[in-house]
């Protein structure tokens, strides 16, 4: 299975998460998690994103080989904001492809719920009183 | 080995990387222990080399304990 993950401080770039789509894909699925302008019933400007990202890219390596043994995908994009990301922003972008649109949907959602279980990333609002070094 | 602490774990431990001395033998729980009495290891999980590691087995020739935070990514 083609696997891109991707952490990046800028604006995630949705046209670099895509290459020719070949001849068996039939189903493409996108998610995109966005910065709300509440969180936790308070008004924000925005997030801070911190990640462990090598242990972050290793867990997801593991995540998308178990996925990819119940449900067969074809290649997935994974792109992670860290750092600052207003609010409206994109945080998080996926893109999956498969044959059929049963195994991408799955795909997705097994994704993004095993990586809000295990992948270490946090997101922090500015009330969140925990100065010093972010994301390594 | 370096120790590293993330998000609200490293608010709590007052250091965000640290280095210090171990022995094999020695268990997460016993170096955080020992570098962050404080911290206190409830939700806490640790990892050992990028990997999840339980907090009462030993960390062996390890070079990095991360203390991981409930994640929240997404």
């Amino acid at each position: 299975m083609e696997t891109h993950i991707e952490f990046t401080t800028e604006p995630i770039r949705e046209s670099a998460c895509a290459a020719a789509s070949t001849g068996e894909t039939g189903a493409e699925v996108e998610f995109r998690g966005i910065v709300r302008e509440m969180e936790n019933g308070r008004a924000i400007g925005g997030l801070n994103y911190e990640a462990h990202i090598p242990m972050a890219r290793k867990q997801l390596e593991r995540i998308v080989d178990q996925l990819n043994a119940e449900a067969p995908c074809h290649a997935v994009w994974f792109a992670h904001r860290v750092g600052w990301v207003p609010v409206g922003e994109t945080s998080l972008y996926i893109r999956v492809r498969a044959s059929h649109r049963g195994e991408a949907f799955r795909f997705c959602a097994g994704l993004i719920d095993l990586l809000k279980r295990d992948v270490p990333i946090w997101k922090l609002t500015p009330q969140d009183n925990v100065a010093g070094e972010g994301s390594r | 080995m370096k120790i590293l602490a993330f998000a609200g774990a490293r608010a709590r431990a007052g250091f965000a990387e640290l280095e210090t001395a171990v022995e094999p033998t020695e268990t997460p729980r016993e170096i955080v222990g020992r570098v962050a009495p404080q911290l206190g290891l409830a939700e806490m999980r640790a990892a050992i080399d990028c990997e999840y590691w339980e907090w009462d087995k030993p960390v062996g020739t390890a070079t990095e304990l991360a203390i991981i935070p409930p994640v929240s990514g997404g």
